[in-house]
């Protein structure tokens, strides 16, 4: 069991830094407006391969990063799918 | 003007170089005094021009001055042109804006700057239940009766973001039905995101095997009123665990070719005890309490179409589940399942087994369960001859039909009458339903068997009307055990049907 719980520690500072996460660094308006674009082709497909794909209009951009959160977790996105997804919801609000 | 001028002067100093020639030919008779006169003259007139020139000089000057304040004039005027119609379209933004009132974008922004850094969110989902079973036989020696009841069932979602990088998650249950109310801690977990390439989750979860306990569970998420069988009253494996998880996804090839992997440790299988010694029950929802049970598990996805494709999107998934249950005793089990996204079609299925080890005098536990599902929005359909106002109506309409089944060797009769579901608030006495399950008899048989079909009325993405209509057609075959660890064949199991209908709503 120890053994165990060792190994998963092992491997996830391996794979990362631990101290910061997953933070974004501030994108530039055209890294942005590509993440759009790449989230709203996203969108569609990722969020209905389990559920009804929900429009931006449902949430506030704040409530949207803790709801992405989670589905980022659940089915496993790559990180940087997931924040493509989430820009597009927040810019459904602009 | 100034060259005028200057011509008339040379005009004049030519007439006096002249006129002294004329002058001299008659100078004969005047003499000397003459002479001085028209030398004092031209003196006179030299001290003119200096003064005409300076004058001119002056003139020319203040001209200068004078065109110089003409030309900042003019500018000075262009600017205040210039800055009026500046104002102008700034005073009609501001009309404007005020008149629009803020933006979202800008609204959110400034909500958000004053909830602070620490956000809280409530999701989750609530529905209304009615069922209808006909109970025409039921099993030996067990109380039945036909339903017609309503249910209710709230399940709301806290969310926690302290940070970018941690949330809270906790989901409760609360149910009422024929028994009461009752409510239950379905999750509690805390996500923890690093980096990019790692998660790492803590608490209570939903089992990470197959798509059903993780992903499809949530009333407004499922198609069907009621879980497949294997995830139904008698479930192959257990629905949660208590532990740790490390997870996540990447992506391998193009956009949309994606592979994901989940490794978890927990506290163990946990299985209900009616029976001495627990032998035969169901896996219960809340994990084992016994400190020797501990357990680990996978589950790998890939994703092999990618998007650009416009092939669908199909996802293939195995998983795994070992632990100790009880004193050493070992539950094994692996499942296979797939995912198919192809427009308005969706297609799903699940292959589920487990062998747990027994205590004499009984053989192995082995379960295995399956179901497969598919569904077709008629968003696409427009039918002809048929008025545009009804094609509106049959566009949110969703028929499915979900095949699935279960074998196993044992039933627990104490967990056919013990309460069921999510929060149906302790023991209850007969085949009572429950919300999402029709208590039908059959769902208890060792080899139960059912067709289900489906016609959802999708309102919203995330509001939907759900009818269902479920045959139960069990299998002969296995053995009932009671709460004394006595035994009996099972044989035949009457057929029965079962109708179901759901009003849900994902929030």
């Amino acid at each position: 069991m120890k053994k165990i719980l060792i190994a998963l520690i092992l491997i996830g500072s391996v794979t990362g830094s631990i101290v910061n996460p997953c933070r974004a660094a501030e994108e530039t308006k055209a890294e942005k407006r590509e993440l759009i674009r790449l989230g709203a082709k996203l969108w569609p497909v990722y969020c209905n391969q389990c559920h009804n794909a929900r429009p931006g209009s449902e949430f506030a951009p704040y409530q949207w990063d803790q709801i992405m959160m989670h589905m980022r977790a659940l089915p496993n996105l790559p990180a940087q799918n997931a924040r493509a997804i989430l820009e597009y919801l927040k810019a459904g609000r602009d | 003007m100034i060259g005028k001028f200057l011509g008339r002067v040379g005009l004049l100093t030519i007439v006096i170089l002249v006129l002294p020639i004329g002058s001299s030919w008659s100078a004969d008779s005047d003499g000397p005094s003459s002479l001085r006169e028209i030398k004092k003259e031209i003196k006179e007139l030299a001290a003119d021009r200096e003064q005409a020139l300076e004058k001119i000089q002056r003139l020319e000057k203040r001209v200068d001055q004078l065109e110089n304040e003409n030309a900042q004039i003019k500018a000075a005027n262009t600017q205040i042109k210039t800055e009026t119609v500046q104002t102008t379209e700034e005073v009609k933004t501001l009309q404007q804006s005020v008149e629009e009132g803020p933006s979202p974008g800008g609204m959110a922004k400034a909500v958000q700057g004053y909830l602070g850094s620490h956000t809280f969110t409530l999701t989750g989902s609530a529905g209304m239940d009615y069922i209808a079973d006909q109970q025409s036989g039921a099993l030996a020696g067990l109380p039945h009766q036909t339903q017609n009841s309503f249910f209710l069932d709230w399940e709301p979602m806290m969310l926690y973001r302290p940070n970018d990088w941690m949330l809270f998650e906790g989901v409760l249950g609360a149910t009422f039905g024929n028994n009461g109310t009752g409510v239950d801690l379905s999750d509690a977990l805390i996500y923890l995101f690093p980096n990019d390439f790692t998660t790492i989750v803590g608490g209570l979860f939903d089992l990470p095997f197959g798509d059903w306990y993780e992903d499809q569970s949530p009333m407004w998420v499922n198609k069907f009123v009621s879980a497949p069988l294997p995830y139904g009253v008698e479930p192959v494996v257990p629905p949660s665990e208590l532990g740790l998880q490390l997870r996540n996804g990447m992506q391998w090839g193009d956009v949309g070719q994606d592979l994901d992997y989940t490794v978890y440790v927990g506290q163990g299988p946990g299985y209900s005890a009616n029976v001495p010694g627990a032998v035969a029950n169901s896996p219960v929802a809340i994990a084992s309490k016994q400190t020797n049970g501990k357990a680990f598990g996978g589950r790998f996805r890939v994703y092999p179409i990618p998007l650009d494709s416009n092939l669908g999107r199909l996802e293939l998934g195995v998983s795994s589940y070992d632990g100790k249950w009880l004193d050493g005793k070992w539950l094994t089990s692996w499942g296979v399942d797939f995912a198919y996204l192809m427009g308005s079609l969706q297609a799903r299925g699940e292959w589920v087994s487990s062998y747990r080890q027994m205590p004499a005098p009984y053989s192995t536990d082995n379960r295995q369960g399956w179901y497969l599902q598919l569904g077709y929005y008629l968003n696409q359909l427009n039918l002809p001859g048929v008025p545009d106002e009804l094609n509106t109506y049959i566009h949110r309409l969703e028929p499915l039909i979900r095949y699935s089944g279960v074998n196993q060797h044992y039933v627990d009769t104490d967990d056919i009458v013990a309460a069921t579901g999510v929060g149906a608030g302790g023991i209850q006495m007969g085949l009572i339903p429950d919300f999402g399950l029709s208590g039908s008899p059959a769902l208890y048989a060792p080899h139960s068997r059912e067709v289900a079909f489906g016609l959802d009325y999708w309102i919203a993405p995330s509001i939907v009307w759900q009818n269902e209509f479920d045959l139960e057609l069990p299998h002969a075959g296995g053995t009932f055990i009671n709460g004394a660890g006595m035994t009996s064949a099972a044989g035949s199991i009457p057929n029965d049907k079962a109708f179901l209908s759901q009003f849900t709503i994902g929030f």
